[in-house]
């Protein structure tokens, strides 16, 4: 009868009569189990919060504390799970149901039939074993979330690390909403001033959940905010991130995203949707716009940056942008419906002030999947295009000091590098290592960007630059630039760039010089002087931040002089 | 069994149906269902008639499929697909990569 597995277990006998505890003890102690013996209720609860107690054998009726008393407590008071047996004289029905109804679990008639007794404290001490079993496996479940929380913590830092600038604010007009731990859903949000003052956004969505989505998240927004501060287009940005995330990324993995490109000197936006949900345009109370999806999500095929799908529109102050990933539509409520899109619609279609959209979408949605279980994380986005816009300060290059040298560079460049390669960011590059101007960077990549646009654009390509008098034109600037580029045989480009010491050697000047091989235009009638007119703005912009520029040659060679001093700081 | 598949006599094509929800949970179901075909410049058919829903995990593995395809110079078309699936297959232009319908 002796259950070895039992063997040792620790049996409690509360009783106040010694014969049977003697008894008890005397049995019990000769198959092997260990007995300690109490008198009443209140001996009984000191030792089980001083001894590692197994099970109880209960008398009910004692001084002090009686068995029904003390059991309630012990249930009460006791976490982990010690059976109480019950030994009682009554045989009524009704003093058997309270013995279960004060939390006993089985209970023995006295006089009691040992073989009896020894069967129920078999039976009751495997699910002794069984709890314990189960409260070993929840601690190491416990344990495991615990170490997996504080490993997504550290995948959190770094990727905080990576993408340390938060945009959010009312003086940039960006606003979104992602729980701190929705990166472990695969949702992630990166945001980068662009050239242009404007703003560069990717909002991504990876497969799967965890600790596999948030690394893939890592690698991608380095590439993003490396790259964007260096100047890339944002189609170039998203070529990087393809490519990387296919060198990464396991087959079944892969990212959807949605890229946004705020050009604020134009005033034009550009939307790559690669499987997000619609992002919607909002105007006037209405949605003017939706971007569809169409481009193949990131991290499954090659593709190079003239491949991606983009749609441009031009934007008014005032204009709202609204992306969502997967998790607003499938917001599920008790019932199991989704939220869907529709339902997005609804809100955007009601008489809500501009400025509470946004808030209300995410009301809207939490109190609808009230009550639910969560599936996804919500993740929602919207930028406002402001007038005015300033943004936090950012850490951009190193601030490192180098001492000013003299130093020239030329890159020669035919149509089918034109074609095929963004030098621009290189270029800047290159400039930058040299010599780190620190306040000018922007400045002089504006002046280089508009003079390598003018020779491009004008000379090379003779696009007709008055087409970009409306915002539509402009778009039809861009694709027809796009069809000549394509078409043209020959040409070619050369910029050089030449830095002389200046004064005591601490200020240089910079010559930039780039020249077309177009045929040129009459630029004695340029009028650097119209304000309006976005032809010919490009050089006016030029001439306003350098010390001197020049057109010389048949209109197909211009030289600016930029000169700068070092911070007496 | 919640994925069944189909080899055709002569070899050339394996049709893999959905009988419900395609996620996660058929993660193992579904690799199962095509790993030890073979085909050579065949078709496998994804039957998604019985499919009301499809995740991103779903679309991952109609990738993996693909990738075990193309080592076969075989193709993947998916077929029977609701409005709704549809939509989500197009919201990931999976039309540029799988023969559709």
């Amino acid at each position: 009868m002796n259950d070895l597995q039992h063997h040792g277990r620790t049996v409690l006998v509360v009783d106040d009569e010694q014969t049977n505890r003697l008894l008890l003890r005397t049995l019990l102690g000769r198959d092997g189990y260990h007995v300690i013996e109490v008198e009443n209720g209140e001996q009984a609860l000191d030792a089980i919060n001083t001894l590692q107690i197994d099970i109880i054998l209960l008398d009910i009726q004692m001084p002090v504390m009686d068995g029904y008393a003390t059991a309630s407590i012990i249930k009460q008071r006791v976490k982990r799970f010690i059976p109480i047996i019950f030994l009682t004289a009554k045989t009524d029905e009704a003093s058997l149901a309270k013995c279960i109804e004060a939390g006993g679990d089985d209970f023995l008639i006295k006089p009691f039939n040992y073989l009896l007794l020894t069967a129920k404290l078999n039976s009751l001490l495997r699910i002794v074993s069984l709890y314990q079993d189960i409260e070993e496996k929840n601690r190491s479940i416990q344990q495991h979330n615990l170490q997996m929380m504080q490993e997504m913590n550290v995948t959190r830092k770094v990727f905080e690390k990576v993408s340390k600038n938060d945009m959010r604010g009312p003086h940039t007009g960006l606003k979104y909403a992602m729980s701190p731990m929705s990166m472990f859903n695969g949702d992630v949000i990166m945001a980068e001033k662009n050239q242009t003052s404007g703003l560069d956004l990717m909002i991504a969505d990876f497969t799967g959940h965890g600790l596999s989505a948030a690394i893939g998240a890592i690698p991608i927004a380095d590439v993003f905010h490396t790259m964007t501060r260096k100047c890339f287009l944002f189609t170039d940005v998203l070529a990087e991130a393809n490519d990387k995330l296919i060198d990464l990324l396991p087959t079944q993995m892969f990212m959807a995203a949605v890229m946004l490109s705020v050009d604020r000197s134009n005033n034009i936006l550009s939307v790559v949707n690669a499987g997000l949900p619609d992002v919607y345009l909002y105007r006037n109370n209405e949605i003017i716009r939706s971007f569809k999806s169409q481009n193949i999500p990131l991290g499954i095929s090659k593709m190079s940056s003239s491949q991606f799908e983009v749609e441009m529109q031009p934007l008014e102050y005032g204009d709202r942008l609204y992306v969502f990933t997967d998790g607003v539509m499938e917001a599920t409520n008790p019932q199991g419906e989704m939220f869907g899109r529709k339902r997005v619609l609804d809100v955007l279609s009601e008489d809500i002030p501009d400025d509470q959209l946004f808030e209300s979408i995410l009301s809207r949605c939490a109190e609808f999947s009230a009550g639910a279980e969560q599936t996804d994380d919500i993740t929602l986005l919207e930028l406002c295009h402001l007038p005015q816009v300033s943004y936090p300060h950012s850490a951009e290059f190193s601030n490192e000091v180098r001492e000013p040298s003299n130093w020239s560079l030329q890159f020669d460049l035919d149509i089918k590098s034109l074609r095929q390669f963004d030098a621009l960011p290189y270029i800047m590059q290159a400039v930058n290592n040299l010599q780190p101007l620190e306040s000018g960077r922007t400045r002089l990549h504006t002046i280089l960007t508009e003079m390598f646009a003018n020779a491009l654009d004008h000379g090379l390509l003779k696009l007709d630059s008055s087409m970009k008098n409306s915002p539509q034109g402009y778009m039809a600037f861009y694709q027809e630039k796009q069809r000549r580029l394509e078409q043209t045989d020959e040409g070619s480009i050369n910029i050089s760039l030449e830095h002389t010491l200046q004064g005591d050697g601490r200020g240089g000047r910079l010559t930039l010089t780039v020249f077309d091989s177009g045929d040129g235009y009459d630029y004695r009638a340029l009028d650097l002087g119209n304000n309006n007119a976005y032809s010919g703005r490009g050089l006016k912009l030029v001439s306003s931040l350098c010390t001197e520029m020049k057109i010389l040659g048949k209109g197909n060679v211009i030289t600016a002089l930029y000169d700068w001093q070092a911070d007496l700081s | 069994m919640s994925v069944t598949v189909q080899v055709a006599d002569d070899n050339k094509s394996a049709t893999i149906k959905l009988h419900e929800r395609f996620d996660f949970s058929l993660h193992s179901d579904f690799r199962n269902a095509y790993k030890d075909i073979t085909l050579l410049d065949g078709e496998y058919l994804v039957d998604l008639s019985g499919t009301d829903y499809l995740d991103s995990s779903a679309l991952g593995m109609l990738l993996l499929l693909k990738e075990h395809a193309d080592a076969q110079l075989s193709s993947v078309r998916l077929v029977g697909f609701n409005d709704e699936v549809r939509e989500i297959l197009n919201i990931a232009s999976f039309d540029k990569l799988f023969q559709m319908g």
